[in-house]
């Protein structure tokens, strides 16, 4: 109404308040004198003024009140909620900590959905870009662009890794190829300089390259003028002429360096068949993403007819970018999400539990408040105040916890989900942190609060502590919120054991290979000098016969190793079966071998023979395949001996002699299924661009030494090769393994927590039951109890309520763990040995909570007990 | 009836400047002791008017020369007034309309 009139009250409070009771005072005299007149005696007058004005205090505030600000009662009540948990330190660590554990660990989570799932892509108005799921390749884009009316401006990426070698030794980093219309799709302009022109985007065009903030920080110096300064990427100098800003992510795909894909990589451009780039559309004003399909559709049925050869399969789907990006980890985290809730309702549990045992602590205290005239409105408030500071006390150390936690999250996180946005404490975490505690405080406090405030006001002044009817319904209360605790832990205990179920699954999935011992080097051959197959063969050949002289070693190449990223299918075509139309060849996995692959990986032969120093060039073409194509393709016929081709080869037919069978390997991912593949010796493929190849080498004794001797090898073969992607076959297994380790490492710390919250609650109240059984614990003691029925008769109840949990618990589980089921491996979400054994646990783990206050009630002295009072 | 207790208030006080008490004792009179106002919701009443500069009060002395604290109708307080009698006359109609539908 008139804040500044509110604001002189308050600067001038102590005359005002004096004034009023002046008045008042007044008024009574006044009254009084009234009465006596009529002729009643004095005193009585006095005491007929005193009840005729009612209360004088509750009349004194409700004028006061008035001229008050609500907040400024709120500040009291805060003023005196921490006087009181001052008073009580134990009562207040207990729940502060109980509720920072809920809601760090929620604020965590929180933070990095926040990063990942809530803030905007790092783009130019980025819910306008979609991205075809199928792979491209230029010409198509190309077709496309002309031909589509949904898009405004279309963008191509493919990542490769690219030799560096301005620095002291040569680097692997990584290249974007792009068309020009890349980054202006994407929609950030450069940070210096410029982006490609579209007349820079040509065969034969100029050496000129977009270098990303990380290489310009780490490999140019942050040099304020490196538009213009050359750096060399596979041995060609290319000029820079741009530099991205630091908020500038290539969406899918990590790239330093961005070069015209006609520039960098010619023979790829112009190849209508070779689907290898990943690509962004911008869609016009005003266009639907179902209106950018129908067109799309449009579109690939034109290629189709236009190149049956390389296109007759077209169906491209457009989906949103953020989909594309973070589709596959949004389950992931909101299953997370959800559990962490579940963690915050346990440790809410707790906390309402831990108000109501309060509740009985202060109810004389309650009731003094009542009779002195405090409405039940403002007893609650007040206690609502106070469990709202207490879950505010909660949030601030909870984010202390989830600082701590985001740090642990961001270090197990696979990369992806951190690349794009960060993930950071922004304002909006802080403000989840804070609604969730105030929330929190409110909700939990509710209950409690209005028991503590609705005793009678005689009732409670008589008592002198035993149970009451109120007393009985907080322990009511107290008994159904630990059931719901331990039902709401047995849900997140199953969903962890679902999670490591299937990750142990996947972890003794038999990739087909032995990793132990086995080092991995991936290795690139710069184009522009080993242009041709026989240079490539010869730098094969002389590094692998150099390795062999290492002692304790047995060498192999792989043109794919297991559990990479990237793999080649070719369509193929056997020798003697029906023709195929074009378009319509079956398509397997084809990797290049040399030297002892199979028997450095230990993959088994099933038949036939491993490839030799024989079979080179000049001599017959062979190929191993493994058992899968033998299953799809030779059900019936021994397949040793048959002959295959590839189906889209220029020139004569180049057939191949299977010379043998391998057994499956789990090449794209140990939780994918093994695809029909075909091994090739290196030194016989007419496959110029299969310039890249990754060396294992198994070895007795693992020193680090021997990555130096590989290094020093190569680079007495070419001092310009890169040797900087070094692993062990152990440590690729593990980045496959980094999701579900994830999933499964998290989920399984909260159902951990979960436990140990459930734990606690259930303690608390038998802790409680047994204290107010002291009395009759004595009396049976007295009268020749036995300790053992004692224990049997306060663990039996707390039996009745793990049990009423566990079925809960059973039930919601069956209904909740059903969302897991895309993040499971072999393993179905109603898993009924996990369901048997986390029940077993969690019945333990409450049993012996209660156990523990049960034996404790056995070892009271009659004598004491009978005393107690 | 929220509002109803003010205008009372103000209506008295439109006759005259009074004190707390005397506002009390004249609403009973005249309403043949239908009206009891209790001081517990008397001065708050008196605290909003003040707020909202309805009436003014200052210290004077009483009939039988004792302190007291004079409340006294300002301008805008006659014209809240007025439109407090406005609505409840218009309430009034309506109730008695409503109470008479045979």
């Amino acid at each position: 109404m008139k804040p500044w009139k509110r604001i002189r009250y308050l600067l001038n409070r102590e005359a005002f308040d004096r004034e009023l009771q002046e008045e008042m005072r007044i008024h009574r005299e006044m009254a009084e004198e009234k009465l006596s007149q009529l002729g009643t005696l004095k005193e009585e007058a006095h005491y007929a003024a005193m009840r005729a004005f009612g209360n004088a205090t509750l009349a004194q505030e409700a004028s006061r009140a008035e001229w008050t600000f609500f907040f400024e009662s709120l500040v009291q009540d805060i003023c005196f909620g921490v006087r009181m948990l001052r008073k009580s330190p134990g009562f207040t660590a207990v729940a502060v900590l109980t509720l920072a554990l809920g809601i760090g660990a929620n604020t965590a989570i929180f933070s990095v959905i926040n990063g990942v799932l809530l803030s905007p892509l790092p783009y130019k108005s980025p819910q306008k870009i979609v991205v075809m799921k199928e792979n491209e390749s230029l010409p198509n884009v190309m077709d496309i662009q002309r031909q589509a009316s949904a898009f405004s401006l279309g963008g191509a990426i493919n990542a490769q890794p690219i030799d560096y070698t301005n620095g002291p030794e040569p680097l692997q980093i990584r290249v974007g190829l792009v068309n020009s219309g890349f980054f202006e799709t994407l929609g950030l302009p450069p940070m210096m300089g410029r982006i490609f022109s579209e007349a820079e985007d040509v065969r034969g065009g100029p050496r000129v390259a977009v270098v990303s903030y990380t290489f310009w920080q780490g490999y140019l110096g942050s040099d304020p003028h490196a538009v213009g300064r050359t750096i060399t990427l596979n041995g060609n100098s290319y000029t820079v002429i741009g530099v991205m800003p630091e908020s500038f992510v290539s969406p899918r795909e990590h790239a330093d360096v961005f070069v015209s894909l006609w520039v960098g990589y010619p023979g790829a451009a112009a190849d209508r068949g070779v689907h290898f780039m990943h690509t962004y559309w911008r869609l016009k004003e005003g266009v639907t993403l179902a209106q950018a399909q129908a067109d799309i559709a449009k579109i690939d049925r034109r290629l189709a007819e236009q190149f049956p050869s390389e296109e007759k399969e077209r169906r491209t789907h457009l989906i949103p970018l953020r989909e594309a990006v973070i589709g596959d980890v949004r389950p992931a985290l909101l299953v997370l999400f959800g559990a962490v809730g579940l963690v915050l309702l346990i440790a809410c549990g707790n906390f309402a539990s831990l108000l109501v045992a309060r509740a009985f602590v202060r109810r004389q205290e309650m009731m003094i408040r009542a009779a002195l005239g405090a409405g039940r409105g403002r007893l609650i408030r007040k206690l609502l105040t106070e469990s709202a500071l207490l879950s505010v006390l909660g949030g601030a150390a909870g984010l202390l916890f989830a600082q701590w936690g985001t740090h642990m999250l961001l270090a197990l996180t696979p990369e992806k989900l951190i690349r794009l946005n960060g993930v950071h404490m922004d304002t909006r975490v802080l403000l989840f942190a804070f609604v969730v505690s105030v929330l929190t405080g409110v909700i939990f406090g509710i209950a409690p609060a209005l028991l503590a405030a609705r005793q009678d006001v005689t009732g409670a002044l008589n008592e002198n502590g035993r149970s009451t009817t109120a007393s009985a319904t907080g322990h009511h209360i107290r008994k159904i919120l630990v059931t719901s605790e331990l039902a709401l832990a047995l849900v997140l205990l199953v969903g962890a054991g679902l999670l490591i179920k299937g990750f142990s699954r996947l972890r003794s999935v038999n990739p087909g290979f032995n990793p132990v011992g086995v080092l991995t080097i991936y290795l690139q051959l710069p184009a522009t000098r080993y242009a041709e197959i026989p240079k490539q063969t010869q730098f094969r050949r002389e590094l692998l016969a150099r390795l062999n002289l290492l002692a304790g070693v047995q060498v192999g190449m792989v043109s794919d190793i297991p559990l990479g990223t990237n793999y080649v299918d070719h369509n193929f075509v056997i020798d003697g079966r029906a023709p195929i139309p074009v378009g319509d060849e079956p398509e397997v996995q084809t990797l290049a071998v040399m030297g002892d692959y199979f028997r450095v990986m230990q993959i088994p032969l099933r038949a036939g023979r491993d490839f030799t120093e024989m079979d080179r060039e000049g001599q017959p073409l062979v190929a191993v395949v493994n058992e899968e194509l033998v299953r799809q393709y030779f059900p019936h016929d021994n397949p040793v001996g048959a002959r295959i081709r590839w189906a889209r080869d220029a020139g004569p037919p180049r057939w191949m002699t299977i010379i043998g069978v391998a057994s499956d390997v789990k090449q794209s991912g140990l939780n994918q299924p093994v695809d029909p593949a075909v091994y090739t010796p290196f030194v016989q493929s007419d496959e110029v661009w299969r310039h890249w190849m990754t060396l294992v080498i198994r070895t007795d004794n693992s020193s680090s030494g021997l990555i130096e001797q590989v290094k020093a090898q190569v680079w007495r073969v070419d001092r310009q090769i890169p040797v900087s992607d070094v692993q062990t076959m152990e440590q690729r297994m593990a980045v496959s393994l980094a999701q579900q380790r994830f999933n499964m490492l998290l989920l399984g710390a909260f159902a951990a927590l979960a436990l140990i919250l459930a734990g606690v609650g259930i303690y608390g109240v038998m802790g409680y039951t047994a204290s107010q059984r002291t009395h009759e614990i004595g009396i049976r003691m007295a009268l020749g109890g036995q300790r053992r029925d004692v224990l049997r008769l306060i663990v039996a109840e707390g039996a009745k309520l793990t049990f009423a949990g566990i079925l809960i618990g059973i039930v919601g589980a069956l209904a909740l763990t059903r969302v897991m089921a895309g993040l499971l491996f072999e393993v179905k979400p109603g898993d009924p040995a996990i369901f048997a054994v986390v029940a077993i646990l969690l019945a333990l783990v409450a049993l012996a909570a209660c156990y523990i206050p049960a034996r404790r009630a056995t070892k009271v002295d009659p004598m004491v007990a009978l005393r107690y009072e | 009836m929220p509002g109803t207790l003010e205008m009372l208030i103000l209506q008295t006080l439109s006759r005259g400047s009074n004190h707390g008490y005397g506002i009390a004792q004249h609403i009973q009179q005249v309403s043949d002791d239908v009206l009891k106002i209790g001081e517990g919701s008397l001065y708050p009443a008196l605290q909003r008017l003040l707020m909202n500069d309805y009436v003014v009060a200052e210290w004077g002395l009483s009939e039988n020369n004792r302190r007291a604290r004079f409340y006294k109708i300002t301008a805008a307080g006659r014209k809240q007034l007025a439109k407090e009698k406005r609505n409840f006359d218009a309430l009034l109609v309506g109730i008695a309309r409503v109470m008479e539908m045979p």
